[in-house]
C-alpha cells in the first residue's frame, strides 16, 4: 500500500511541466461551457464578468487562503476573490476584458501553490444553499421557541385570579405572533412533505407530525383570540414550538450526512486528469479537457499523473498504481500492448496509451457507479425510531378522533382539550429520542477508543452482524516498510560473497531503482557501503536491476524466476521477496519482505469467533497467499483473486442466506463491497474515500476494536429495547389518563417531557459501564 | 406592571430584528468558513488599517 499511499498524498499531484503552461491555456480559456468550472454575469454598466471556481492545493494553514486571496487581488482584472482553506476551493470574479483565467492560475502558482478548474462546483453551491436553508429554519425554530416559552409560561403558571385578562391576552398574542414564523416557515417542509404523502395515499412520517402541528396551532389560536370559543381557553404554543425544533435539528443533522457522502463521491471523480495532453496527427501535443478525449484517441502520459482512459499502452514502458482500483497492492509492469485503466497512476517514464474506453465506459467510472447503487440500496438512516414511531403515531391519531368523537357526545366543551391532551402526551418524543441518544452515547464511548462511529444507525448493525469478511492486504497485513530478511544460498560461499559482500552490491542495484520494495532494500542496507564495481546498471521495469561490473558481468536483483534467468519459478505464497542473481543465473541471496500482521488481528479474530460470529477473508490478493494466511489465522473460509464485483457478489450471497455482515477493508476497491454490507469498516489509514464511506473508521488501526465495537453495540441495542419499553409502558398508562380525561394538557406536556429525560438519562449508561 | 404593555411588543420586535441579523450574517457567508477566522490573528499583516501597516 506504501506506493499506493503516496500516490493519492495531496502533494503528489505533479507541477504541470514548464512546457505544458501555454498548451493548459488553451483548455482552460475554452469558453465552452461543458467545462462548467465558469459562469458569467452580467455586472454593472453592461459588462461581463466570469465567476470562476477552482480547486488549490498546497494549503498547509488557514492563512494560506489569504495570500491566495491578496496575490489574486492584486492581478488586473480580478473583481474578486475569496479563497477557503477548509474546502480547498477559491472562486474569483474576474473581467474578461482585461485577463484571462489561466493566467490567474498562474498568479496562484508564482504565490507557491497549485490551482485547477473545479469542474463540480455548481453542484456544490447546491449543497451549500440546502445546508444554508435547514440552519435557517432552524435557528428561527429554535429562537422563537425560547421566547415563545418565556411569554406562556406566566399563562401556565400563574395562579388563578392573579394575571389579569388584558396580560394574558397580550401574552398570548405574543406568543402567536412568534409561532407564526415556526409555523409558516420552519415547519412549511414538513407540512408540505405531509400534504404531498397524503395526495399520493401514501402514509410518511410527516401526516402524523403535520396533523399535530396543524391542530395544536388551531387549538392554540382559538384560545387566544376566542378563549371562550370552540377550541377551549388552553394554548400550546411551547409544545408546538419545541415540538419543531427537535424535528428540524435532526433533519439539519441528517441533510449533513448526506452531503458530506456526495462530497467523498465528488472526491472520487476528480482522480481523473484535469486536462489531457492528446497526440495529434502531426506529432504534436495538444492540452484538452477531459470531455473533449474521443474513442481512439492517442494520449501522452507523463509520470505521476492519471490514465484518463482505458486502454492499450502504444509506446514506451512503465508501471502503473491500480491498487485503488484492483486491490493489486504493488506496481503492475505495463509495457506496449498491456492495457492501462483509467483512474491509475502512472508511477513511471511517460508511455503514450491509446483511449479505447472512455467516460461512462471505463472501469474507473463502473467502480463509483457501483458505489453509487451500493449506496443508494442501503437502508434509511434511523429506521429504528421510524419502524417504532410510525405505527405508533398511526394508533395515537386514531385514539385522538375516537377520543374527540366520543367525548363530544358525553361533554362537548372538553372534546379539543381531551384529543390535544392525547395528542401532546403521546408526542413521540421519548420514542423518537429512545433509539438515538442510546446510539450517540455509544458512538461517544467508541469515539474515546479511537473508533469512530460515521452513522448512527450503523451501531445497531454492528450489534447484529454474525459474519466478519476481511480483506487482506492493508487490513489484516501491512506490506513492507519492515526490514528485509536477508537468506544467504549455498551458491553465496561457492562464489566467495560473505554478507557484507552481498549487501553492499545490492545497496549499489536497489538505490538506482524507485521500486517499494527497492526503496526499502535501500534504506535498510544504511551502514554498508555501496558496491563500486558496477559501471552500468540498468533497471528492467517489472521485473528488476541489472548491473555490469567492469568485466561485463551482468547481476540481476528482482524476481526469482528473473534472477536465476528462468531457472527458478516463483513461489507465490511466499510473499513479498527479492533475490540476487549471479552472472551465471544462480540465485545467491533472497530478501524476504514480511507482510506484518496489523496490531490486534489475532485477538480480534479469536474474539469474534469465540462471540459465535464467522470470520472470513476476502482478498483480492492471491488466492495463495490469501490460503496460507487463513491457515496462519485458523480461518476456514477464505477467498482470493476476488475482482471488487465478485466480493459484492459474495457479500449479497451470504446476506440472501440471512446473515448480517460487517466489511473490513482500506483501498477503493473494497468501496462498492463496503456500501453494500451491512456495517463497514475502514483502517483509519485507508484512502481518503473509503474513509468517508465506511460506516466505522478505525483510528486506533487496531482490529481488536472490531469485537470491542460489537461489545458496545450491543450494550447500546439493550439500552435501547430498554428505552423503547420505557416509552411503551409510559405512553400505555399515560394515554387511558387522557382517555378518561383525568390529565390536563400542562400535566400531559410535563409527563412527556420526563418521559425524555427518563431516556435520555437511561442512555448515558453505555458510556459508563465500558469504562 | 403596566410597563409589560410596552415591553412585551418591543420584545416581540427585538426577537425579528436579531433573526433579521442572522439572515444577513448567514447570507453574507459568515459561517461558510468557521476555521479561517480563528487563524486570522496569526496573519503577518493581520487586517489592521491599511495605514496602520508598515511601509
Amino acid at each position: 500500500m506504501t506506493a499506493a499511499r503516496l500516490a493519492i498524498a495531496p502533494g503528489a499531484r505533479p507541477a504541470p511541466a514548464p512546457e505544458a503552461d501555454d498548451r493548459e491555456a488553451a483548455w482552460v480559456d475554452d469558453p465552452d461551457p461543458a467545462g462548467g468550472f465558469t459562469t458569467w454575469e452580467d455586472a454593472a454598466e453592461g459588462a461581463r464578468v466570469g465567476r470562476s471556481h477552482v480547486r488549490l492545493a498546497g494549503l498547509w494553514c488557514a492563512g494560506c487562503a489569504g495570500t491566495i486571496e491578496d496575490a489574486l487581488r492584486s492581478e488586473p482584472g480580478v473583481v474578486d476573490a475569496s479563497a477557503s482553506y477548509a474546502t480547498g476551493r477559491a472562486t474569483i470574479v474576474w473581467d474578461p476584458a482585461r485577463t484571462r483565467l489561466s493566467s490567474l492560475l498562474a498568479a496562484v502558482r508564482r504565490a507557491g501553490y497549485d490551482a485547477a478548474p473545479d469542474a463540480a462546483a455548481s453542484a456544490r453551491a447546491l449543497r451549500r444553499s440546502e445546508d444554508r436553508k435547514a440552519l435557517w429554519r432552524l435557528f428561527v425554530a429554535a429562537f422563537c421557541m425560547m421566547q415563545v416559552m418565556m411569554y406562556q409560561a406566566p399563562v401556565s403558571f400563574a395562579a388563578p385570579g392573579t394575571l389579569s385578562d388584558d396580560l394574558r391576552t397580550l401574552l398570548l398574542w405574543a406568543a402567536w405572533l412568534l409561532s407564526l414564523p415556526v409555523v409558516l416557515f420552519s415547519a412549511a417542509p414538513i407540512l408540505r412533505d405531509a400534504w404531498n404523502g397524503v395526495r399520493l395515499r401514501r402514509i410518511g412520517m410527516d401526516v402524523p407530525v403535520a396533523i399535530g402541528i396543524a391542530l395544536t396551532f388551531v387549538v392554540s389560536s382559538g384560545a387566544t383570540f376566542a378563549p371562550h370559543g370552540v377550541f377551549g381557553s388552553e394554548p400550546y404554543f411551547d409544545s408546538l414550538t419545541m415540538f419543531v425544533t427537535f424535528l428540524l435539528a435532526g433533519r439539519a443533522l441528517a441533510l449533513r450526512m448526506r452531503h458530506r457522502v456526495a462530497d467523498a463521491l465528488e472526491g472520487a471523480l476528480t482522480r481523473l486528469p484535469a486536462a489531457i495532453r492528446r497526440i495529434e496527427s502531426d506529432g504534436t501535443t495538444t492540452m484538452i479537457a477531459p470531455h473533449r478525449l474521443q474513442r481512439g484517441d492517442r494520449v501522452r502520459v507523463l509520470a505521476g499523473e492519471a490514465f484518463p482512459a482505458d486502454g492499450p499502452i502504444v509506446a514506451g514502458e512503465t508501471e502503473a498504481d491500480e491498487a485503488l482500483l484492483t486491490g493489486e497492492s504493488r506496481p503492475v509492469a505495463k509495457r506496449a500492448g498491456d492495457e492501462a485503466i483509467a483512474g491509475s497512476i502512472n508511477l513511471r517514464g511517460a508511455v503514450v496509451q491509446r483511449a479505447e474506453r472512455i467516460g461512462g465506459d471505463t472501469r474507473y467510472e463502473a467502480i463509483v457507479a457501483l458505489m453509487r447503487a451500493a449506496l443508494t440500496s442501503r437502508p434509511p438512516l434511523l429506521r429504528a425510531a421510524d419502524r417504532v414511531a410510525a405505527p405508533f403515531l398511526w394508533c395515537v391519531l386514531v385514539l385522538a378522533a375516537i377520543a374527540g368523537v366520543a367525548w363530544s357526545w358525553l361533554d362537548p366543551s372538553r372534546a379539543v382539550w381531551v384529543a390535544v391532551s392525547i395528542l401532546v402526551v403521546t408526542c413521540p418524543c421519548a420514542l423518537s429520542l429512545a433509539a438515538p441518544s442510546a446510539l450517540l452515547a455509544a458512538a461517544g464511548a467508541l469515539a474515546r477508543r479511537g473508533v469512530l462511529v460515521q452513522r448512527l444507525d450503523a451501531i445497531e448493525a454492528i450489534a447484529s452482524i454474525d459474519t466478519v469478511c476481511f480483506d487482506k492486504t492493508g487490513t489484516l497485513t501491512v506490506a513492507g516498510g519492515d526490514v528485509p530478511r536477508l537468506e544467504l544460498q549455498p551458491a553465496a560461499d561457492a562464489l566467495g560473497l560473505d554478507e557484507t559482500a552481498v549487501r553492499a552490491r545490492v545497496a549499489a542495484l536497489a538505490t538506482a531503482s524507485t521500486h517499494p520494495l527497492a526503496a526499502a532494500l535501500a534504506v535498510t542496507s544504511d551502514g554498508v557501503a555501496p558496491s563500486t564495481e558496477f559501471v552500468r546498471i540498468d533497471e528492467h521495469p517489472g521485473f528488476g536491476v541489472e548491473g555490469a561490473d567492469r568485466s561485463g558481468r551482468r547481476w540481476r536483483l528482482g524476481s526469482a524466476a528473473w534472477a536465476s534467468l528462468g531457472e527458478a519459478a516463483t513461489d507465490a505464497a511466499a510473499g513479498p521477496e527479492t533475490w540476487l542473481g549471479s552472472p551465471d543465473g544462480v540465485l545467491v541471496a533472497r530478501f524476504a519482505f514480511d507482510e506484518r500482521l496489523r496490531d490486534g488481528v489475532v485477538a480480534s479474530v479469536t474474539q469474534l469467533r469465540a462471540a459465535g460470529v464467522d470470520v472470513r477473508l476476502l482478498s483480492g490478493d492471491a488466492a495463495r497467499r490469501v490460503r496460507a494466511l487463513a491457515d496462519r489465522l485458523g480461518v476456514a473460509a477464505a477467498r482470493g483473486d476476488a475482482t471488487p464485483a465478485d466480493k459484492l457478489a459474495e457479500v449479497a450471497a451470504l446476506q440472501a442466506r440471512g446473515r448480517r455482515v460487517a466489511m473490513v477493508g482500506d483501498g477503493l476497491n473494497d468501496a462498492p463491497v463496503m456500501a453494500r454490507a451491512d456495517v463497514s469498516f475502514a483502517i483509519g489509514d485507508a484512502t481518503a474515500l473509503t474513509r468517508s464511506h465506511a460506516d466505522v473508521v478505525l483510528m486506533s488501526r487496531s482490529l481488536a476494536d472490531v469485537a470491542a465495537a460489537r461489545t458496545v453495540a450491543r450494550r447500546a441495542m439493550r439500552i435501547v429495547r430498554q428505552n423503547l419499553a420505557w416509552a411503551a409502558a409510559y405512553n400505555l398508562v399515560c394515554v387511558p389518563l387522557a382517555l378518561v380525561g383525568w390529565l390536563p394538557p400542562w400535566l400531559a406536556g410535563l409527563g412527556m417531557a420526563t418521559s425524555s429525560l427518563v431516556v435520555v438519562a437511561n442512555a448515558l449508561r453505555v458510556d459508563r459501564r465500558s469504562r | 406592571m403596566d410597563v409589560l404593555f410596552l415591553l412585551v411588543p418591543l420584545s416581540v420586535v427585538v426577537v425579528f430584528a436579531l433573526m433579521a441579523v442572522f439572515a444577513w450574517a448567514l447570507d453574507a457567508d459568515q459561517f461558510d468558513d468557521l476555521q479561517r477566522e480563528g487563524a486570522r490573528i496569526l496573519d503577518d499583516d493581520g487586517d489592521l488599517d491599511g495605514d496602520q501597516r508598515s511601509p
